[in-house]
């Protein structure tokens, strides 16, 4: 939380630095859409059981994977600096391609893969990783959280089916915090 | 009241800790209640604090719409920012702008929860805050505390009119038993009783605050008995130290006994008081002594002082052995008496016995016209008093038994210091006149053998002779005077009828210079009275003592008188008791002891009175000693002392009344001639008689003596032999003896070295009992005034010998030799 509280100082830290270029403005911009989005990839391993096959040991970490280019700068790198999920440190890795991301817990499939979506989604069938991405019908494909933008906000559309299925239990509380989860 | 307060103020204090305790358990319980409401609301509001869905947040909140007493709750994100709120439809301003720290906390009227918000152990992702109201609480506990003060108002009120209703039934006797208290105390008066108004403990109360007051009461009328009683024995008891004092201030029984009986009449108002003294041998009071007031009473019953009145057998008579006797009433009391008294309207009669070394000298007799007047304490102080009277009476007699006993003391220590100073004079005078006797016997006996031999005499040589022999003679009586002034019996045989009257006229005839011619000289005029009592005064005496002791009078009455005045001199008859008490008893000796037990005899008293300075009382008593004079150079101090001794010869009192500036008489009271026995004559000396010659052996240590008497003797053809010692004449007669030519008579001295007179007149006597021995003696006047003639002596001549003496003894003693 700290982290966030850090990053998001940083970002309007920047911001204001921008505006008294601009012409000494005092103004406050809200976070973006991939800043939020980070935070909600850190935040989803708080709100996930995953089975215990799913990790080496009981001190190994939970990987978030980003799989395409990245959208997110080093706003996902801060949002897990430091930071500990039940006794677990968080680490951000990065792949090419779906081939390489092998051992991640959370994955992030970016827009940049939606030409490989179908053959991803196939790969990752029947592992216990949580996929999330911004693409459309994300869902329908067989992923299991999907941002969207409502309002300017960003807000959750999850296939617990999906995560069900890949062995991971979702916690009530993202579901219902999740708008419009199971709608698809 | 107080009752009534208390209990209120316990219950108001009850209700306190009771809604006290309620307000802090409903607060505990609030705690407890808003922290696990925070708990639930907080776990369900992490995904949408971490996920940004404020309107999910919103709907978890609306949940505390079941809790009304959740006024308010709001969510945080992590940069303090409300994020959503409750009630939803409330003012975002109406919230906290800022999160608080975090904790339980009371705001005013409600309580106040900022907590974390995190999904498990994980970082921190807002903060919630709740309000829950206390406003409910508040009122509970006003409406507690409202409850608690009607309760306590009626359980007030309750016991108000409980204690109204039982104060009808204790308070008013306790207030009455108060005010009987109260008014005690105030006014001192034990005799209210506090009234009992019923018969429970109250009752019971009253009765004994009732009996306390009874028992006070009596106990206060005891004291006050007892101080009364106190204080009149404190009194007597004064009163007996005063006449105690008064008494013992006294000396002599007749004050000492009206000192007490005054006190009597005084201060114990006895009607009649007396003292009676108690004789044991006649049964017999007589009164002594009667107090002032009650001297009507005493002379209406005939007891006055020194009346007597007989002991009877009732009251009196146990008085007299001891026992103090009160008679209450004497009003019917058949003994003597009591009924005298009772005559005098006396009724009640105490009298205590006065007692002395155990012995009842006396009583002391006390009455009052009220029947039963006398308490036991009246009783008690006259036994008392008696007492202490008794004593002092006993003190007051033995002091003045005391003071006669010093008095004849002292008389008879002046009479002795007297007769001792006039006895060792009279040895030192008889000392006297025996050396002058021995000096001038040779004198005496030459001057009369020449007179009587020496025929050849001129005639003016026989005169002036004669005129010796006259001068030797009157030294010799001089001597004999002086020397014997202090014995009266020697001079008797001198004793011859004498008319005062031509003495007195030749005395002042002869004196006429002194008492005339003198004083004119220096101017001062004395005048002379006589007054001679007619017919004759005659006494018996010595004309020569008798004119020397006028001329001393008269001489001594002149130089009193310097200035002047008059000089009288009388003669006087008159009848005189004996007066051995008199004070001129040391003086006067027993000069009318004779006569005295037959009643006045017949006096003559011859007066010499001056109108001069006259004696002081010291001078009045040394006057007689001889050598005591006034008159300095001028004076020997013999004058009076011979007048006395002269008076003593002569059996005459002497009496001198002087006082300073007021003159002098001196009288000379002789027995009258008609009374005094005629012993006028003596020895008829045996004049004429012849003498034959003797061998005579003659003994003396003067040898002037021996000489003029051997020579005396040879004239008269005796054979004189002489011895100059007492040895020497018994050697010497022992001798005669042994020659055969004994001494025929022997003439020894008395007082000679180692073998005096006596010895050697023993020894005469011893070799040859018939041989006549003739003592010769300075002291000679003395030996025979004595009875002191030794044994062996069978004549005693006095020194200067008369030679007509010596020959009427050497012709008597010659003769039955």
């Amino acid at each position: 939380m700290a982290l966030l509280r850090t990053r998001i100082r940083a970002a309007a830290a920047a911001i204001l630095i921008a505006a008294g270029v601009l012409g000494g403005r005092y103004a406050v911009a809200a976070p973006t859409a991939p800043q939020v989005e980070a935070v909600f990839l850190f935040y989803f391993s708080q709100f996930v059981d995953w089975p215990p096959t799913a990790f080496a040991d009981g001190r190994a970490p939970i990987v978030i994977g980003v799989l395409g280019d990245d959208p997110f700068g080093g706003a996902l790198d801060q949002a897990v600096a430091g930071e500990q999920v039940n006794g677990r440190p968080v680490v951000v890795r990065r792949y090419k391609s779906i081939a390489d991301a092998t051992g991640c817990q959370i994955l992030y499939i970016s827009s940049s893969e939606a030409p490989q979506l179908a053959q991803i989604m196939s790969a990752l069938k029947g592992r216990d990783v949580l996929t999330v991405s911004d693409l459309d019908h994300f869902v329908q494909s067989g992923g299991m959280v999907r941002f969207i933008l409502v309002d300017q906000h960003v807000r959750l559309l999850i296939n617990p089916q999906a995560a069900q299925a890949a062995g991971l239990k979702l916690s009530s509380k993202l579901l219902r915090a999740a708008a419009g989860s199971g709608a698809g | 009241m107080m009752l009534l307060v208390t209990s209120g103020a316990v219950l108001a204090l009850t209700c306190a800790a009771f809604i006290l305790y309620q307000y802090q358990s409903y607060r505990a319980l609030a705690r407890h209640n808003v922290q696990t409401l925070g708990g639930v609301i907080a776990s369900n509001s992490t995904a949408a604090l971490a996920f940004d869905n404020a309107s999910d947040e919103t709907d978890v909140l609306a949940a505390l719409h079941a809790e009304g007493r959740v006024t308010q709750a709001a969510v945080y994100d992590t940069k303090g920012e409300l994020f959503a709120h409750y009630p939803a439809a409330a003012q975002p301003n109406a919230f906290p702008q800022y999160p608080g720290r975090d904790g339980v906390r009371f705001d005013t009227g409600a309580l106040v929860y900022y907590l974390p918000v995190r999904q498990g152990g994980n970082s921190r992702l807002g903060t919630l805050y709740l309000r829950w109201d206390l406003t409910s609480l508040h009122r509970e506990i006003a409406l507690y505390a409202l409850i608690a003060a009607g309760m306590t108002a009626i359980a007030m009120l309750i016991a108000y009119i409980l204690g109204r209703s039982l104060q009808q039934q204790i308070s008013t006797p306790i207030q009455t038993l108060g005010r009987a208290a109260l008014f005690v105390s105030e006014k001192g008066d034990y005799s209210v009783r506090a009234p009992k108004l019923g018969n429970d403990e109250l009752g019971a109360l009253t009765d004994a605050f009732n009996h306390m007051l009874d028992q006070l009461t009596d106990d206060i009328e005891e004291r006050k008995a007892f101080g009364t009683r106190l204080q009149r024995q404190l009194s007597r008891l004064d009163l007996l130290h005063r006449i105690t004092r008064a008494v013992g201030e006294r000396q002599d029984l007749q004050s000492i006994f009206q000192v007490v009986i005054r006190h009597l009449e005084e201060d114990v108002q006895v009607d009649f008081g007396a003292i009676c003294l108690y004789e044991p041998h006649e049964e017999i009071l007589t009164v002594a002594s009667v107090g002032a007031h009650s001297r009507g009473t005493a002379q209406e019953l005939a007891l006055m002082e020194s009346a007597r009145v007989p002991v009877d057998r009732n009251g009196l008579s146990r008085c007299v052995r001891g026992e103090l006797v009160y008679e209450p009433d004497i009003g019917a009391s058949k003994y003597p008496f009591p009924s005298t008294l009772a005559r005098g309207g006396l009724r009640a009669l105490v009298v205590a016995p006065l007692r002395a070394e155990s012995r009842v000298f006396g009583v002391l007799v006390a009455a009052r016209r009220e029947a039963e007047s006398f308490s036991s304490g009246d009783c008690e102080f006259l036994r008392q008093l008696s007492e202490h009277v008794a004593l002092a009476a006993h003190q007051a007699q033995l002091y003045d038994a005391l003071q006669r006993a010093y008095q004849e003391l002292r008389q008879s220590q002046e009479a002795v210091v007297q007769q001792e100073r006039l006895r060792a004079l009279g040895q030192m005078a008889s000392g006297v006149a025996h050396d002058i006797n021995n000096a001038i016997s040779p004198i005496a006996l030459y001057t009369e053998s020449m007179l009587e031999r020496e025929q050849g005499l001129s005639e003016r040589a026989r005169n002036y002779l004669t005129t010796i022999q006259t001068a030797i003679h009157d030294v010799a009586r001089t001597v004999s005077r002086m020397r014997e002034f202090y014995r009266p019996q020697e001079g008797r045989a001198a004793l011859a009828r004498i008319d005062l009257d031509p003495v007195i006229r030749g005395v002042l005839e002869l004196t006429q210079a002194r008492w005339r011619d003198l004083p004119q000289e220096r101017g001062a005029v004395i005048e002379l009275q006589t007054d001679f009592v007619r017919p004759a005064a005659a006494i018996l005496g010595a004309e020569n003592e008798i004119r020397d002791a006028l001329t001393n009078l008269i001489f001594n009455a002149v130089d009193a008188m310097a200035e002047g005045g008059t000089l009288s001199v009388r003669t006087k008859r008159a009848l005189r008791q004996e007066k051995r008490d008199a004070a001129g008893a040391g003086q006067s000796n027993s000069a009318l002891d004779a006569a005295a037990a037959e009643g006045p005899v017949e006096v003559i008293c011859l007066e010499v009175s001056d109108t001069g300075a006259g004696m002081d009382a010291e001078t009045r008593r040394r006057c007689l000693e001889p050598f005591f004079t006034t008159k300095g150079e001028r004076g020997t101090g013999m004058g009076l002392a011979m007048v006395y001794g002269m008076a003593q010869r002569h059996r005459a009192e002497l009496e001198i009344d002087s006082a300073p500036g007021k003159g002098t008489t001196v009288r000379v009271v002789f027995p009258s001639a008609s009374e005094a026995a005629d012993e006028a004559g003596g020895r008829q000396l045996a004049l004429g008689l012849p003498v034959r010659p003797m061998r005579i052996l003659i003994v003396d240590d003067d040898p002037l003596i021996i000489e003029s008497l051997r020579e005396t003797l040879r004239g008269d053809a005796h054979r004189v032999t002489a011895a100059d010692g007492g040895q020497a004449g018994i050697d010497a007669f022992a001798a005669a003896q042994a020659n055969g030519e004994p001494f025929e008579l022997v003439i020894t001295d008395l007082g000679m070295p180692y073998v005096d007179g006596r010895r050697v007149s023993a020894a005469i006597k011893s070799a040859s009992p018939h041989t006549p021995v003739v003592l010769l003696t300075g002291w000679g006047q003395r030996l025979t005034a004595e009875n002191q003639v030794p044994p062996h002596v069978d004549r005693v001549l006095n020194k200067p010998p008369r030679l007509k003496e010596l020959r009427a003894a050497l012709a008597e003693l010659g003769r039955s030799a």
